[in-house]
């Protein structure tokens, strides 16, 4: 749990009641879509299935499994309501957004390349204030782990505009 | 048999390449156990992936290494910032720290190396006992007896201490799902991949892992940096005197047997033991008052009983295939990924290989015994490393790793998401470790569950006349009632009192 989990304002009953019960309708939203989904896998001939189970039994049966335990979650929910959670700090959500940088870089540019850049950016933005320490740290950790993975464990990078040069 | 087990475990000793890797992580276990944040299971789903190109017994080697010596460092931290390295040491805060702010750090953590190394070796023992004989029995099984095994150690999640018995099962059921994704194992119909060829053979297990727990403790970490730690300076590490010995060597005993036998059961570990470990030596003190203010009991307790759980958990693990913790669900991926079969043929097939994973296990305990006492003044200086540059490095090594099994930059963006499901778990009070065990169990389950149905022409209700199946279901349904029962005994005392 987060230590700083507790804002210590209470909300408006009815707001509150709403707010807690998101969890349990994401559940069920999930479970219906997982069913939805298995009840689209291709119907298996009897011969090969035997008397064993079609391929969408057994996820159905789990989601219902998962309903019924939703069920007990929201008897919880409401006989216990849970603390309120504050919502996360600035670092945390462009922690994500990075992640998401990391995904467009490495997809379009090199992944080589887009890793010391969210080493970079995450350093400065989780309060590195010396820019050299940040940019020393992202060259050093990118350089020292890929040629550890390439050289002694000869994992080979997809190529982009840096990893061209390497693999000539 | 036993000399040619005791020759694979010795065969360790002589091996000075093995002998090195095993130092070698064992430092690296310390380092990163004592690193808040960095538990046994981020930093062993970290390392898997550089285990790749090692041969099996190496690279188990270095996994149970770091599992070991990493369960060990989190009292470092524990105790001289009180905030538990691992979640395995979190009971020890309770009395080490306090202690430590006497100006008694060198004493809790004396007592902390000492109480870890007489667990940790006991637990090695059981193992190289209990393992073989347990593997001979499970020689037996059939499918309905692994599918009502499996299953009960689902329902064992229901008592993993995060979380909460509802939140666990759904997080297990949500593992077990996740691995129904991909090409059905019996009739090859695509299930959830949406059109993705590359998830044809399902998830791969260490992306999935090292999101959960690396990159989702990199969010958590995000969210508290503005907490501020306390330091508490410590002259050197002192071994227990006499007194203290007698004080707590009852204690060591106890926890000594707990920490084993909840190791052992399917799905619980260390964090369970420890708490357990830490209760019962308050239940059993002549001093209960002390506990909480510094009671050298109480370390002993809870160090001992983590530590015992290492062993006692890979029961499972190498016996049945099934984890007997996070960790021990790294450590199945990285023999799964060596060619290593987990369960009884192990046994059979591989004695070798298992008894020089206990040699490795004994060694690392008795390396962090000396690293430990010599050198956790040292090792406590890590915790002064910066976030700020800890958290991008790991996320470095998070992606990297992901990439390496299969050189798939898919496994990468799969371990991002996982990072942020992991997280979103932790942020509603769920934990990640019933997603890893469900996902790691979750095939077992299926294929078990089917090949019942095939053995019994469909009548699946045959599996519960199975005599060791029914014990097994009847265990499950125990284990799932199990929070609800000491809850309604805890209430029962209360209203007595």
């Amino acid at each position: 749990m987060h230590p700083d989990d507790v804002t210590g304002r209470a909300p408006a009953p009815g707001r509150r009641r709403w707010f807690d019960l998101g969890l349990p309708v994401t559940v069920f939203v999930f479970c219906a879509a997982v069913i939805h989904f298995s009840l689209t896998f291709d119907e298996v001939p009897e011969i090969i299935v035997g008397d064993s189970m079609q391929p969408r039994v057994f996820p159905i049966f789990l989601m219902v499994v998962m309903g019924l335990l939703n069920i007990a979650l929201i008897l919880q929910i409401t006989r216990n309501p849970p603390k309120r959670v504050a919502l996360e700090p600035g670092v945390t959500w462009f922690s994500v957004v990075l992640m998401g940088v990391f995904y467009i870089l490495a997809e379009h540019v090199d992944m080589m390349l887009a890793l010391p850049v969210v080493i970079f950016c995450m350093c400065r933005l989780w309060g590195e204030t010396r820019l050299w320490v940040a940019a020393l740290t992202a060259v050093i950790t990118t350089c020292a782990i890929f040629f550890s993975f390439d050289l002694v464990l000869e994992v080979r990078f997809p190529r982009g505009v840096l990893t061209n040069i390497y693999y000539g | 048999m036993v000399a040619d087990a005791l020759i694979s475990m010795l065969s360790v000793l002589s091996d000075p390449y093995l002998m090195g890797l095993i130092l070698i992580t064992t430092v690296g276990g310390v380092v990163i156990g004592a690193l808040p944040g960095l538990g046994a299971t981020t930093g062993a789903a970290l390392l898997l992936p550089f285990t790749l190109t090692m041969d099996p017994v190496p690279a188990i080697a270095v996994l149970t290494t770091i599992y070991v010596s990493a369960t060990f460092a989190g009292a470092i931290t524990a105790i001289l910032i009180n905030t538990p390295g691992t979640s395995a040491a979190a009971a020890t805060c309770l009395d080490g720290f306090p202690l430590a702010q006497r100006g008694e750090a060198g004493r809790a953590l004396g007592i902390a190396v000492v109480a870890s190394t007489i667990g940790g070796i006991f637990s090695v023992i059981v193992l190289s006992i209990a393992a073989p004989l347990l593997a001979r029995v499970a020689y037996e099984f059939r499918p309905p007896e692994y599918f009502a095994l499996t299953v009960f150690g689902l329902s064992m999640l229901a008592s993993i201490s995060e979380g909460g018995a509802v939140k666990n099962l759904m997080g297990g059921l949500f593992g077990v799902w996740l691995a129904t994704i991909g090409a059905d194992a019996s009739t090859g119909v695509e299930r959830f991949m949406f059109g993705n060829y590359e998830l044809y053979e399902g998830l791969n297990f260490i992306p999935v892992l090292v999101g959960l727990f690396a990159i989702s403790e990199l969010l958590v970490q995000s969210t508290t940096l503005k907490l501020a730690m306390e330091h508490i300076a410590m002259k050197a590490v002192q071994l227990p005197s006499m007194a203290d010995y007698r004080k707590i060597w009852r204690t060591v005993l106890r926890s000594c047997g707990i920490g084993t036998f909840i190791g052992i059961l399917p799905a619980e570990g260390a964090t369970v033991a420890s708490m357990i470990g830490y209760a019962e030596a308050k239940r059993w003190s002549r001093t209960p008052e002390e506990f909480g203010k510094g009671a050298v009991e109480g370390i002993a307790g809870a160090e001992t009983a983590n530590n015992a759980a290492t062993g006692g958990a890979m029961v499972p693990t190498l016996v049945l295939g099934i984890p007997g913790s996070g960790t021990t669900a790294v450590i199945l991926v990285g023999l799964m990924v060596h060619g290593l079969r987990p369960g009884p043929h192990l046994f059979t097939e591989q004695l070798d290989k298992v008894y020089a994973i206990f040699g490795t296990m004994f060694v690392a305990n008795a390396l962090f015994f000396i690293l430990g006492l010599f050198a956790a003044k040292l090792f406590a200086r890590v915790t002064l490393v910066p976030r700020n540059i800890l958290w991008p490095v790991v996320f470095a090594f998070s992606v990297l790793g992901s990439y390496a099994l299969a050189q798939s930059m898919l496994d990468v963006y799969v371990a991002l998401i996982f990072g942020v499901i992991g997280y979103l778990f932790r942020r509603f009070g769920f934990a990640v470790a019933p997603v890893a065990i469900g996902l790691i169990l979750g095939e077992m389950v299926e294929t078990n569950l089917q090949n019942s149905l095939k053995m019994f022409d469909g009548a699946w209700w045959e599996i519960g006349m199975q005599p060791l199946a029914a014990l097994f279901l009847v265990l499950a349904v125990l284990g799932i009632m199990q929070p609800y029962i000491v809850g309604w005994f805890r209430r029962r005392k209360a209203a007595r009192s």
